[in-house]
This record gives C-alpha cells, sequence and structure tokens, in this order.
C-alpha cells in the first residue's frame, strides 16, 4: 500500500476528527455519570465471564492428574461449570499442577506460567504440589509449587477427590468475585484459600 | 526437505505424562527420536532406604498411579522372598480379586487416553464411567479411588467387606457386558481401524530383546505371560487364558495391541468372578482386621547378606522389586530397593518403532504402548 | 483352569543349566548354583551365578546364546562402603529365559505360538537368573556393558551410572537419564555418602567427595 492512510482520507474522516468526536463523547459520558455505570457493568460482565469459564491447561504431572481426567468424566461432570481444558497456555486462564514439581520441571513449569495471559490463577492440587508430598524430603523435589509460582487455591488430599477438585473452582470462582483483575503478580501476599478448611 | 527437530515437550495432551519426545522429522515423516526422561523424578528407590518395609507400600501405590494394586504388590511379593514369610490362602485369593480389578481399570484409563488420541472423544467418557466403577469397588476394598495401600507383609489390610462380593459380581457382569458395545463402537469404526491397523509393527523376539514384556508380546502371536511361567499367588487354581493377538507378518500394529488389552479386561473379569466363587471360607466370610486367616505374622527386620527379588506382571509389562536387607536400624530398613520399570525399557523402544512413519502416527504409535511415566521416572 | 509351569520341571530344567554352566565355566572363579526364592507359595528356583568382573562379556554371551536368555530385565549397582573389600561396588543383573520366538510364518499369515505351560521341558521352561559381580574398592567403578548382548540393557545401564555411578564400559552414548542434564558432573544420589535432601549445593559439595567448584545454578530457584 502506497501513501499514508491519512492521505487517501477527507477532511470528514481524518485522525483528528475522530479524536476529538472521541474526547466529546467522553466528556458527555463522565458528566452525565454513564461513563462510570457502563464501567461498573462492563467490569462486572467480565468478571462474571472470566469466572463462569475457568478454562484449565492440558497438563498432567502425576496421580492427581487422574483425578482431574476424572473430573471432567461423566461422574463428576466438570463441564458443566464451565471449565474446559485446552492445550495450549496461550488459551488458559487456570494453571492446575497436579504432581511434584522436580528441579527438572521447574523452568517449563515457570514458562508455562509465564506464556498464559492475565488474569491467570493457580490451583495446587494435591499435597505434591501444595509442599512436595510423600517426597519433601527427596533431593529432586521442590517444596511446593508457591516456591515458583504463585499459587490462589490449595487443594489438599492425596489425591484429592473430583469432588474437592470441583470444590476447589468454586471457592476460585468466589476469590474471583473478590479480587476481579488483580494480576496474578501483586497476589504473592493474600492469604490463602484452602479448600475443606471451613 | 527440511530435516528439524521438533519436541513434543514436557506439556503435551498426547504424551501421557510428563516427558519430551524429541523427534526429527523430514517434512512429514519421523526419521529419529529421542526421548527425555526424569521430569517426576521423585528419588524414590532413596526414600526407601530410610522407611519401614510396611511404610514403603504407601510409595509403590504412587509409582505407577493407573494401576497403583499391581505395584503395592510387587513389591509386596518381593518383601515377603526377603523376609521368608508365607501367606495364607484366603489373603492370596483377595489379593487376586485386588489385583486383577485393578488391571482391568488400568486398562480401562489406557483406553479412555487412547482414543482421543486417535480421534474417539466418546470413548473417553464410556471407559472413564466403567472406570468410576470398578474405582467403587477398589474404593470398597481398600479405602480410597486411587492410592490403597492394600497389601500387607504377610497378607491384606482387611477381608473383604460384606456384601462385597455380591456388589462386585453384579458390576463385573454389567462391565462385561459392556465390552460389546465398545467392540461396536471401535472395531467398526472406519477411522479408529484407518489409524492403527498398519502402524507401528513390532516383533515379539525384538522386543524382548529389547526388554518390552507383557501386553505388547503378546500382541506379537505369542501367549508369554509371568502368571504361568513364573507362577506366583493362586493364578493356577482359578480359570483363564493368557490373551494371544493374532498379527501379521510385519508383527504386531497398533490395533493388536489395543485387542489384546480389551482380551485381558475380559480374562480379569473372568478371574475375579472365578476367584469370588473359589475363595477358601467362601467370599461372604468376613474376618476381623488382623486375623490370621488373612494376615500371617511376618518379621520385621530383614539381616545382612539377604536379598530377595520378584517377578510380577503388571498392566505394562512385568515388573520386578530386587531389594537388599540390613539397612539402618538393624534391618528395619532395606539397604538397597531397586525397583524395575517396564516402561522405563519400553518408552525408548516406542521410540525407534516410530521411525518410518508420519507424525500424525506419533500419539497411535506411543499411546499403543500404554506409556505410564509415574513409573518411568520413579 | 490357569495353567503354570510345573515345578519339578523347573527344578530340572534348572539343574541343567547350572550344570552346563559349571562345565563350560568350570575354574574360572565363577560359581552357578540354584536356589530358592524363600516366600511364596511356591519357592521357584533361580539360577545366581557370582561371575569376577573380567567374564561378565563373555558370560552375558553365553547366557544370551547358548542357555537362550533372551531378556535383560534389570541391572542396577549397589555401594557397599562397609563391605568386604572385594565387594564395595555390587552390579546386580536380572535376566529371564522367556523363550520368546517370533510367530512362524505361514505363506502370508503367521500361527500364533500358544504354550501349554503344565507339559513343557527342559530347555522350555522359563527360567530366572541373578548375575552379581563384585568390585573392589575404586573411585571408577566399571563393569563391561553388555549393550550389543541384550538391546535392554542399554537403558538400564544409564540408569545404573545415572543413579549409582557404575560406569558401563563400552556403552555407547551413556547420559543422564533421570536427573537433570545439569546435575553436577560426579554427582550419583544412590552412593551412600550422599544424604537424601541437601537444602542446597554448597552443603553437598561440603562432603567426602571433595568438589572445588560450584554448579552454574547456585542461588537460582532449585
Amino acid at each position: 500500500m502506497t501513501g499514508a492512510p491519512d492521505q487517501n482520507y477527507n477532511v470528514f474522516s481524518s485522525q483528528a476528527l475522530v479524536d476529538v468526536v472521541g474526547d466529546i463523547t467522553d466528556e458527555a459520558l463522565k458528566a452525565s455519570r454513564m461513563k462510570q455505570f457502563i464501567g461498573v457493568l462492563g467490569g462486572r460482565l467480565m468478571n462474571w465471564g472470566q469466572r463462569k469459564s475457568l478454562f484449565p491447561l492440558h497438563l498432567g504431572i502425576k496421580c492427581c492428574a487422574l483425578e482431574m481426567a476424572a473430573a471432567g468424566g461423566s461422574r463428576f461432570d466438570a463441564e458443566r461449570f464451565g471449565v474446559f481444558f485446552r492445550s495450549t497456555p496461550r488459551q488458559c486462564d487456570v494453571l492446575i499442577v497436579n504432581g511434584p514439581i522436580s528441579k527438572k520441571f521447574a523452568d517449563p513449569l515457570v514458562r508455562l506460567w509465564e506464556q498464559m495471559p492475565e488474569p491467570k490463577w493457580c490451583i495446587a492440587m494435591g499435597e505434591c504440589a501444595i509442599s512436595g508430598g510423600p517426597y519433601y524430603q527427596s533431593y529432586n523435589i521442590l517444596e511446593g509449587v508457591e516456591t515458583i509460582i504463585p499459587v490462589d487455591v490449595y487443594i489438599p488430599g492425596c489425591p484429592p477427590r473430583p469432588e474437592a477438585l470441583i470444590d476447589g473452582f468454586a471457592k476460585l470462582r468466589q476469590k474471583i468475585m473478590r479480587i476481579g483483575t488483580k494480576p496474578s503478580t501483586d497476589r504473592a501476599g493474600d492469604a490463602p484459600i484452602i479448600v475443606g478448611d471451613d | 526437505m527440511a530435516e528439524m527437530w521438533i519436541s513434543m515437550g514436557p506439556q503435551h495432551p498426547m504424551t501421557h505424562g510428563l516427558w519430551t519426545l524429541r523427534v526429527k522429522v523430514d517434512g512429514e515423516t519421523v526419521i529419529d527420536t529421542e526421548p527425555d526422561l526424569g521430569y517426576i523424578h521423585r528419588a524414590v528407590e532413596k526414600i526407601a532406604e530410610l522407611r519401614d518395609f510396611t511404610k514403603f507400600t504407601t510409595y509403590c501405590d504412587r509409582l505407577c498411579y493407573a494401576s497403583a494394586n499391581t505395584w503395592s504388590h510387587a513389591y509386596i511379593y518381593a518383601v515377603e522372598n526377603l523376609l521368608e514369610v508365607e501367606v495364607p490362602e484366603r489373603a492370596e485369593y483377595i489379593r487376586l480379586v485386588a489385583v486383577e480389578i485393578q488391571r482391568i481399570a488400568s486398562h480401562l484409563m489406557w483406553l479412555g487416553a487412547y482414543c482421543p488420541d486417535v480421534g474417539n472423544l466418546t470413548a473417553f467418557v464410556w471407559c472413564l464411567r466403567e472406570r468410576e466403577m470398578m474405582l467403587d469397588l477398589l474404593q470398597e476394598l481398600g479405602g480410597s479411588r486411587l492410592h490403597y495401600n492394600f497389601p500387607r507383609v504377610g497378607g491384606v489390610k482387611r477381608d473383604l467387606p460384606i456384601g462385597f462380593a455380591q456388589r462386585c459380581r453384579t458390576k463385573i457382569n454389567l462391565f462385561l457386558n459392556r465390552i460389546q458395545e465398545y467392540e461396536a463402537l471401535l472395531d467398526e469404526s472406519t477411522v479408529f481401524l484407518v489409524r492403527t491397523q498398519g502402524v507401528g509393527y513390532a516383533k515379539p523376539e525384538e522386543m524382548v530383546n529389547h526388554g518390552v514384556t507383557g501386553p505388547n508380546v503378546r500382541a506379537g502371536g505369542i501367549n508369554y505371560d509371568v502368571r504361568w511361567a513364573h507362577p506366583y499367588s493362586v493364578y493356577d487354581e482359578v480359570d483363564w487364558e493368557p490373551s494371544v493377538e493374532k498379527p501379521s507378518i510385519k508383527g504386531a500394529d497398533c490395533y493388536d495391541r489395543y485387542r489384546v488389552r480389551v482380551e485381558e479386561m475380559q480374562q480379569s473379569g473372568r478371574m475375579v468372578l472365578d476367584a469370588l466363587d473359589k475363595m477358601p471360607g467362601g467370599a461372604d466370610t468376613h474376618h476381623q482386621h488382623g486375623d490370621e486367616a488373612i494376615l500371617a505374622k511376618a518379621p520385621l527386620r530383614a539381616p545382612e547378606g539377604t536379598s530377595g527379588f520378584h517377578h510380577f506382571e503388571d498392566s505394562r509389562g512385568e515388573s520386578m522389586f530386587y531389594i537388599v536387607g540390613g539397612g539402618e536400624q538393624r534391618g528395619k530398613f532395606p539397604y538397597r530397593n531397586s525397583i524395575r520399570s517396564p516402561m522405563f525399557i519400553t518408552i525408548p523402544y516406542a521410540s525407534k518403532c516410530m521411525i518410518g512413519y508420519k507424525v500424525a502416527d506419533i500419539p497411535a504409535i506411543m499411546g499403543s504402548f500404554d506409556p505410564c511415566i509415574g513409573e518411568t521416572d520413579r | 483352569m490357569g495353567m503354570k509351569i510345573d515345578m519339578e520341571a523347573a527344578e530340572v530344567a534348572a539343574n541343567l543349566v547350572v550344570a552346563q554352566g559349571r562345565s563350560r565355566w568350570g575354574g574360572t572363579g565363577l560359581t552357578m548354583e540354584v536356589q530358592h526364592h524363600a516366600g511364596g507359595r511356591f519357592k521357584r528356583p533361580y539360577i545366581r551365578i557370582d561371575c569376577p568382573r573380567q567374564h561378565w562379556l563373555a558370560v552375558a554371551k553365553w547366557l544370551r546364546f547358548d542357555a537362550g536368555v533372551d531378556h535383560c530385565s534389570m541391572i542396577t549397582g549397589i555401594h557397599w562402603p562397609e563391605g568386604p573389600d572385594e565387594r564395595r561396588w555390587e552390579v546386580v543383573i536380572h535376566l529371564m529365559r522367556m523363550n520368546v520366538i517370533d510367530p512362524p510364518e505361514r505363506g502370508n499369515w503367521v500361527e500364533q505360538v500358544v504354550r501349554d505351560a503344565s507339559i513343557l521341558q527342559e530347555e522350555d521352561v522359563p527360567l530366572e537368573f541373578e548375575v552379581s559381580i563384585c568390585l573392589p574398592d575404586t573411585r571408577t567403578p566399571s563393569v563391561p556393558s553388555v549393550q550389543q548382548v541384550w538391546v535392554g540393557a542399554d537403558w538400564n545401564e544409564k540408569e545404573t551410572w545415572d543413579l549409582v555411578g557404575i560406569d558401563f564400559d563400552g556403552h555407547v552414548g551413556m547420559r543422564r537419564v533421570l536427573l537433570p542434564h545439569d546435575s553436577p558432573v560426579g554427582y550419583h544420589p544412590l552412593q551412600k555418602q550422599h544424604k537424601l535432601r541437601y537444602h542446597d549445593f554448597e552443603e553437598m559439595y561440603d562432603d567426602a567427595q571433595g568438589f572445588q567448584r560450584k554448579p552454574v545454578d547456585a542461588g537460582k530457584i532449585k
């Protein structure tokens, strides 16, 4: 394409006109409080959409992955809650860590976490992801996945029942309602949510 | 064409576990492969040197998590060879029931994970539904859905619950009927047949030289099974046959390996029903926890200089534990506990099997050998 | 009814192999005998071989081609720092004779091989073998590799070197298989001087192996 787009426009569709119209609309909306109203409504709509359609990653590390698969099966059926597993981290918003993290897998896991776009949440499922589990003394296993990525919900169990995983999703939904789109880097100091702790 | 290495990296929906398969492709054809394991190496063999014999059973469940009972039983048989313990006959029957129901559940998990790889998503939900039935039975026996810690040195943890025999018979009969549905879905589906027939040929002699055993070799047309070749437990008293397939001249393909596992599920169901009929004392009696009919007295310590090993027919091949006694605490811990995982040896062989086929055949071939990375990485 | 190998036939077959072995290897320092598993319903016989290090490759070839042992089940290593002088390192190899053959071809189809276990005799009986190679005290224990004899030994040997530190002469493609690839050179965790867990690599290096350098990832999240 030759020539800048501006040169092909006449004065009624120039960039300057678009900017002026935009600024006037913005001021009008702010004056009549509509902007705030639309912002809150839009934010609530986005939050509703995010928490009702959590897409976890197809990551199966160890035994808890079988319970995660069973949660997707027909008896427990996580899909009725909007949970749908995706194979690529670029399309996911939840990372379910379901096994012990070895030194070799720490780097790929952090890379997977960083490939997920914001907003994203992490669920530590099972004892191995929470604290290293029965292998906490092992020379190759990290003491919990929270040493490398921030965790939002902990689901204890070895392995936790699929109902516990679905309850973990429910607690995550409540947390998303509370915190909105707070980025994951700011969540390091938040109080942990532990399934079964109430 | 361009040759390049592609990494089917640790997170991949079709590798059934956490490992990397690096494939060198020339266009669409695979010309070389290199598996990379160790992503969940948990140092279980080193942990074993600091655990009692009974306490280590919980780790053995978690070795191959799809088939937990077979691993804890393999370990306990090796410990009984080390400590020179004889098991009461009723306990052997109960162990057989637990192991064979677990074998059915493991093969169902395999089928449920394999069929989506070749394009059939219905079988995933069907297999998980059947597996839930088997897990209900195992939950009655062992107490948990996935890791049971069921056998003890000298017997089993507890007897069959009251009413278990009737529930077990109902569920196994229902399952054996439902296998016809699977056959109608898969064996008559053109897509499944095209994707699994004619790919991944493997011949038995070569497989055994490479260390591959179990259903993969039986798919090649020979009925070798550790349960009759190196007999243990009461397999000679229940009604069963090793399931063999009839391969083609080039060897066993993925379809044969699938058929042999479906037949094995039927044989396991048959074994369970027969064992419930033949159980000494009847399947409806219930002995108390620790009764000598289900648990023999066993020594706690293995003195220095002793060792024991046991070959066991796991759902995926021949597994083995080799335990040397005389460890710390005057023999309460083992000095060395060495674990032989069939999948550790099968995965390099399966990677070699893929050479010459297309990239799209990789999940079909890899899945048909039934990889489970928990036991591979120990 | 399920079938099983007759235990007397297994005894006879095991004694036959031991007799052949003794006549072939008698006087070389190799001992071969039939032992029995101590637990379980059937006290199954197995053949225990104590092999000196220099004969191992020849014995492996004899086992494979003359005794028909076609499956290498496991190769493992044990570190005995407080053992007798001639047994500071031990390599234990478990083998099985499975008698698995390719199903015979009949024109353009193959005939299945379905064996009846109760009638198998002598050379057809499957057997278990346990070979033990003791090594004296050394900082570089090594044993000849049997990668060419049984391909199944390949990854077993890699794992033994990776975890225990026993090297295999003639092994092509030795590399770390279970530990991360950037593990420190010379770190073999199943040796007895290593603890189960070190809280960082500095602590590991204070021990008897006397390393001088730090790994490249010291200080990073482990």
